[in-house]
């Protein structure tokens, strides 16, 4: 880490102050819009002053650095020069996995989650696997979405605790679907979070070779487990049908008719019927 | 030099029509006098306080119990039992009997037949999902989301389970009563009008400054009686600081959206009713307001929504910035329409009265403010707090529910959410 400029400071040092209350009411939108601009002409070197004078939160001021580097990120995909953008993001990609404080990093990955692009996945892909940082490089990974399912696939293997279950669950929100194998392992994991996860990935990406594994995961007296499981059941079925695998979803329907005897489990019957009735009407 | 205007209260701007909201206890008020007329039968047929028949009898949970809560509970306007009560600050007193802290225990409960969330907003949509998900009914709080997926997401276990969700704002159920407000409202159902040019002013009383977020906050000891983790549930984890909690947390983009989004469900509401516009979303929006900080939600002058049909919705702050000045407010009249198609309106039936709650719980049809109207409403506040984020003008579109051409601004249309939890 370097002293940034002095010119950078002065432009920084120019941004509101936070009035009385903390919040930044005395705010006058041209002169923080050139000041935006002004730094921005400084390229990399300004990008990584920025961020040499971020701190931990806690550990002193960076009120008006930190609402630059947002403020920079905004800028950059308002121009819509792609090349300016993903310079804007390599730039900050950079700075990840390094002796930074983990805060710092953290909010670095939150900006990438703001103008990064398949560009800055990698980086990304190797905060999945840090505890301190997987739940915002997941966000920001699942966000830009080009890029991640080969970023959470492959740190899978390597994850533990809750970078396993947040790559996971993204990889459902990415709708993997050369990750099923993977997660219809994950359905039978001893960690109910990471279960259900694994369940409703399956059931989002809309296998229809994870009819069998959701049938037996929804087989739970578990309470929550039961409600969870059967939601899955249900999207994976509306997914079928959508793909025209009637038969697989009928069969999901016609599990949850018979299994969900219960006078208190009725509605979710009448779901199962109703559904099926309509996907029967189905062209 | 900062562009400042003292705070004013809200008012709207119409040709047509310029009557206050309803409020909640208005809503209350004419509930209880719509279910007095309908007593032609004993009471302990239809029911009281002290002689409720059991098939109207409700065993009631209240999740998230600061602030709004209790009146949530009772803004139900049922004969509800209040069996459970969860709160993430319950952690030195919860039995898991009647106090909780986690509301999947709640959910878990089979003689839980209706709920009432009050939490922040960040949870609206993941407990009413999970809520309709274990078969009970939902009254949420306004507004009904964070972002705009998680509407959808709840619009579809409202469809899937056929559950009953309210909103809890019921500002349309006063429009319902006016006939200059019925009238628009068949003028813009009909179909008939060729080109839409209302515009539709709404300046101020969007507590602005009041829901601002702190920008100089730093890490606080979490109190022993809250449980942060699951207060900060789906959103990004952030350091405790007590202005994130206890209703300050509407100043947070993590929680809320400022007071936009806190006030606008209960603005918009009306206004979506009257011109008929449930069933879809503005398609281009821009906004008038300063660069924002990416945690606080802060300054902002004016929004405006352009409709596909032509109507403009314009939200005036009346508390940042030069005023709006595009356009003068503008409504809808029968003058707009040619000689046959105002025969046409004016042979129309009138709307179908809008069902509150209560009636929907027992009857089994969808209440005023359900899911698909409620979600088009925050679509509104949310469409409008995007555009001053990212600080440029987006097109948005209503069917697909994306935002197009601009891929940046569309990953606040769906945000991911910190597992395990998710839509």
């Amino acid at each position: 880490m370097s002293e940034p400029s002095q010119i950078l400071v002065e432009l920084v040092g120019k941004l509101p102050n936070p009035d009385e209350q903390g919040m930044l009411s005395n705010i006058d939108k041209q002169a923080v819009e050139d000041i935006i601009a002004e730094i921005h002409k400084g390229g990399r070197d300004s990008i990584i002053g920025l961020i040499d004078m971020l701190v931990e939160p806690g550990k002193g001021d960076d009120v008006k650095p930190r609402y630059a580097l947002h403020c920079l990120a905004v800028y950059v995909c308002k121009l819509q020069d792609k090349n300016l953008q993903r310079a804007f993001a390599r730039t900050l990609a950079s700075q990840l996995g390094g002796d930074r404080p983990k805060a710092v990093q953290g909010y670095i990955i939150r900006q990438l989650q703001v103008a990064g692009g398949k560009e800055v996945a990698p980086a990304l892909g190797k905060a999945l696997c840090d505890e301190e940082l997987c739940e915002y490089a997941a966000q920001a990974i699942a966000a830009i979405s080009d890029g991640a399912a080969e970023q959470l696939r492959a740190a899978l293997p390597k994850a533990t605790g809750k970078c396993r279950l947040n790559i996971v669950q993204n990889l459902g929100v990415v709708r993997d679907t050369k990750a099923v194998s993977v997660l219809k392992q994950a359905a039978g994991d001893t960690d109910r979070n990471i279960r259900l996860a694994a369940i409703w990935a399956l059931a989002n990406i809309g296998d229809a070779g994870s009819v069998d594994v959701l049938i037996k995961a929804a087989d739970t007296q578990d309470a929550y487990e039961r409600i969870k499981t059967t939601q899955a059941c249900l999207l994976l079925a509306e997914k079928l049908v959508a793909a025209n695998y009637k038969s697989e979803a009928a069969r999901i329907y016609t599990y949850l008719r018979n299994s969900r005897t219960d006078p208190s489990e009725s509605y979710v019957r009448d779901a199962a019927d109703s559904a099926l009735a309509a996907a029967n009407k189905r062209q | 030099m900062a562009d400042q205007r003292p705070a004013t209260k809200n008012r709207k701007e119409h040709i047509v029509r310029k009557s206050k909201l309803a409020s909640r206890r208005e809503f209350l008020r004419k509930s209880i006098g719509a279910a007095a007329a309908f007593t032609i039968v004993p009471r302990h047929v239809l029911g009281g306080p002290n002689d409720t028949p059991p098939s109207e009898t409700f065993g009631g949970a209240l999740i998230g119990c600061g602030g709004r809560g209790q009146g949530t509970f009772g803004a139900m306007g049922l004969d509800a039992k209040l069996l459970a009560s969860c709160d993430v600050k319950f952690l030195n007193r919860a039995d898991n009997k009647t106090i909780y802290t986690d509301f999947r225990r709640v959910l878990e409960r089979k003689d839980i037949d209706v709920v009432a969330i009050a939490t922040p907003p960040h949870w609206h949509a993941l407990i009413s999902i999970a809520a309709m998900e274990a078969g009970k009914d939902v009254l949420c709080e306004k507004p009904m989301t964070r972002f705009i997926a998680e509407g959808r997401a709840v619009a579809e276990a409202e469809r899937r389970y056929n559950r009953i969700f309210q909103v809890g704002t019921f500002g349309r159920f006063g429009e319902r009563q006016k006939p200059e407000s019925v009238l628009i409202h068949k003028i813009m159902k009909s179909g008939l009008l060729k080109k839409c040019e209302a515009v539709y002013l709404y300046h101020g009383g969007f507590k602005v400054k009041e829901w601002s977020g702190k920008v100089n906050s730093q890490p606080e000891p979490v109190p022993a009686n809250l449980d942060w983790d699951m207060y900060v549930g789906p959103s990004p984890m952030k350091p405790y600081h007590p202005h994130r909690t206890g209703g300050t947390h509407r100043g947070y983009w993590d929680y809320e959206g400022g007071g936009l989004a806190d006030m606008g469900q209960h603005y918009l509401d009306p206004f979506q009713w009257t011109y008929a516009k449930d069933d879809t979303s503005p398609v281009e929006i821009e906004a008038y307001a300063p660069p924002a900080h990416p945690e606080a939600c802060g300054m902002w002058g004016w929004v405006e929504l352009k409709y596909a049909d032509g109507m403009t919705l314009v939200l005036d702050s009346d508390e940042w910035g030069q005023g709006y000045g595009r356009k003068e407010a503008r409504g809808v009249s029968l003058n707009d329409l040619d000689e046959e198609s105002r025969k046409k309106v004016e042979a129309m039936p009138d709307p179908e009265p809008l069902i509150s709650f209560a009636e929907a719980v027992k009857t089994r049809k969808r209440p005023g403010g359900h899911a698909e109207a409620a979600h088009r409403c925050a679509t509104l506040l949310h469409l409008a707090n995007i555009a001053i984020r990212v600080g440029r003008k987006i097109r948005y579109d209503p069917v697909k529910e994306q935002i197009t051409g601009d891929e940046e601004a569309n990953r606040l249309v769906n945000q991911p959410m910190r597992a395990p939890w998710h839509l």
